[in-house]
């Protein structure tokens, strides 16, 4: 049976790239055959946002049992809960700084043909930049703990405290007045309606391709996080022989002069 | 504050970035945005690499363990964020006299310049304060906890420069002067509403 979906997968992905090479160009663009990478575009940043939203909603449920009363929904008990939502926080993480990559890469080839530079310190790509930073630092921070719960506390921490100023760089920023009018990126392409027919059409499949994709990979990194979790615990319990590891009953006296 | 090593050294590297800054552009008229941007440039890695002091000192003293049997969090967390909106505030305030007087530069409006200087030092220590807190238990501590700020405070310095760069008189107060003070503002109460609740999760891990 999964096979079978993972074949109808892969012929979809097939349709969906056969299909954005056949859309209609777009005029108004320098070049406007190549204006279709916005099809591979697009999908990027909205499931960046949406991964860095979750992986902020798993931070909190690290947190909840700690300080954030509003919102505990239901208690986590012991530590290994808190590692299970730690590693599907991660996991949210890490799939999301894939997706930011990816946007930046398709940006930058996007600049460098329709602007002429592959760098134009343009202010949409500018503020995607200090995302990826705010991001990069988020995995340092991560490398820099070795308990996993300090691991998890501080980069959950982290993560929450960055979630603002990243909402602030893709969503507010580049529509400021001042800045805006120094962007070449369009900003109101969605919310005026301007994708549409067979271009809105494929970018939705595509985005709903790579939606199925990111629930797939995430699913293997939480259940590789998960049997790592369980391997810890069967070598812990071998150590210890599945119980008390001080013996009882049992004393060797040993005299002062050894 | 018990050694005072904070403030003077915070003042002094901002002093000397203020120096290099002023050196650096010798006899050349800056615009408004420049001096904006380089100002802000030095408050940020003045306050990046000052202001976690607070809570790595506690670490490398061994007293943070003393402070979190005796105190709440909520009352570590206010009491080093106003110590170093203190700080923060008095280095940015002579940092601020010594680069106008060095660059000679003008401020038609004065009070958006006191306004975005004093919101962005709120903002700059809520954040870093934070940063110090969650850096502080790492193994390299000092660097992380620069490296894990300055990226979080690009957002705020970019409105800073936009506040400041209108009231050195590039640009009108209604294109975006206003809207900045009022970003940096919204800032500041966001990170210290929030703050509080996020430094008493992990203050006790």
């Amino acid at each position: 049976m999964k096979t079978i979906l993972k074949a109808i997968f892969a012929l979809l992905m097939g349709v969906a790239t056969v299909w954005s090479y056949k859309v209609p160009d777009i005029a108004q663009f320098q070049a406007p055959g190549f204006a279709r990478i916005f099809l591979w575009h697009f999908p990027c940043p909205m499931l960046f946002t949406f991964l860095l939203l979750s992986a902020s909603w798993f931070s909190i449920r690290i947190f909840q049992r700690i300080t954030l009363k509003p919102f505990a929904f239901g208690p986590e008990t012991n530590a290994e809960a808190k590692a299970k939502w730690d590693i599907r926080a991660v996991a949210c993480m890490e799939l999301s700084y894939i997706y930011a990559l990816l946007t930046m890469a398709t940006g930058v080839l996007f600049s460098e043909i329709q602007w002429g530079a592959w760098w134009s310190w343009d202010p949409r790509q500018t503020s995607f930049l200090i995302v990826l930073l705010i991001y990069a630092a988020y995995f340092a921070l991560r490398f820099a703990y070795v308990d996993p719960a300090k691991k998890a506390a501080h980069s959950a921490a982290y993560g929450l405290l960055a979630l603002l100023p990243t909402l602030f760089l893709e969503f507010k920023f580049p529509r400021l007045p001042q800045i805006e009018q120094l962007s070449l990126h369009p900003t109101d392409s969605i919310l005026a309606g301007k994708i549409k027919g067979e271009y809105a059409q494929c970018v939705i499949l595509i985005l709903v391709l790579f939606a199925i994709m990111t629930v797939y990979l995430y699913n293997l990194r939480v259940r590789a996080g998960f049997a790592e979790i369980e391997l810890e615990k069967y070598y812990g319990n071998l150590e210890t022989n599945g119980s008390d590891p001080t013996p009882t009953g049992v004393v060797r006296p040993v005299s002062l002069s050894e | 504050m018990r050694s005072m090593s904070g403030l003077v050294t915070g003042f002094l590297f901002s002093a000397v970035t203020v120096f290099a800054i002023s050196f650096a552009s010798l006899n050349t008229k800056l615009s408004g945005t420049v001096v904006a941007g380089m100002l802000w440039v030095a408050l940020l890695f003045s306050a990046a690499s000052s202001l976690p002091r607070t809570f790595l000192a506690e670490e490398e003293m061994g007293t943070a363990d003393l402070l979190r049997l005796v105190a709440r969090p909520h009352a570590v967390f206010w009491g080093k964020a106003l110590f170093n909106i203190f700080q923060c505030v008095v280095t940015s305030t002579l940092l601020s006299i010594l680069y106008l007087g060095f660059t000679s530069a003008a401020v038609p409006i004065p009070w958006l310049f006191g306004l975005s200087l004093f919101a962005g030092c709120v903002s700059l220590a809520g954040a870093v304060t934070l940063c110090g807190a969650i850096a502080a238990q790492a193994a390299n501590r000092a660097m992380l906890a620069a490296a894990i700020a300055v990226p979080l405070l690009l957002p705020l310095v970019a409105i800073g420069v936009g506040g400041m760069r209108t009231s050195l008189g590039d640009g009108a107060l209604s294109s975006g002067g206003s809207a900045s003070a009022i970003g940096l503002i919204g800032y500041a109460v966001a990170t210290l509403a929030t703050g509080p609740y996020i430094f008493a999760a992990v203050w006790k891990t």
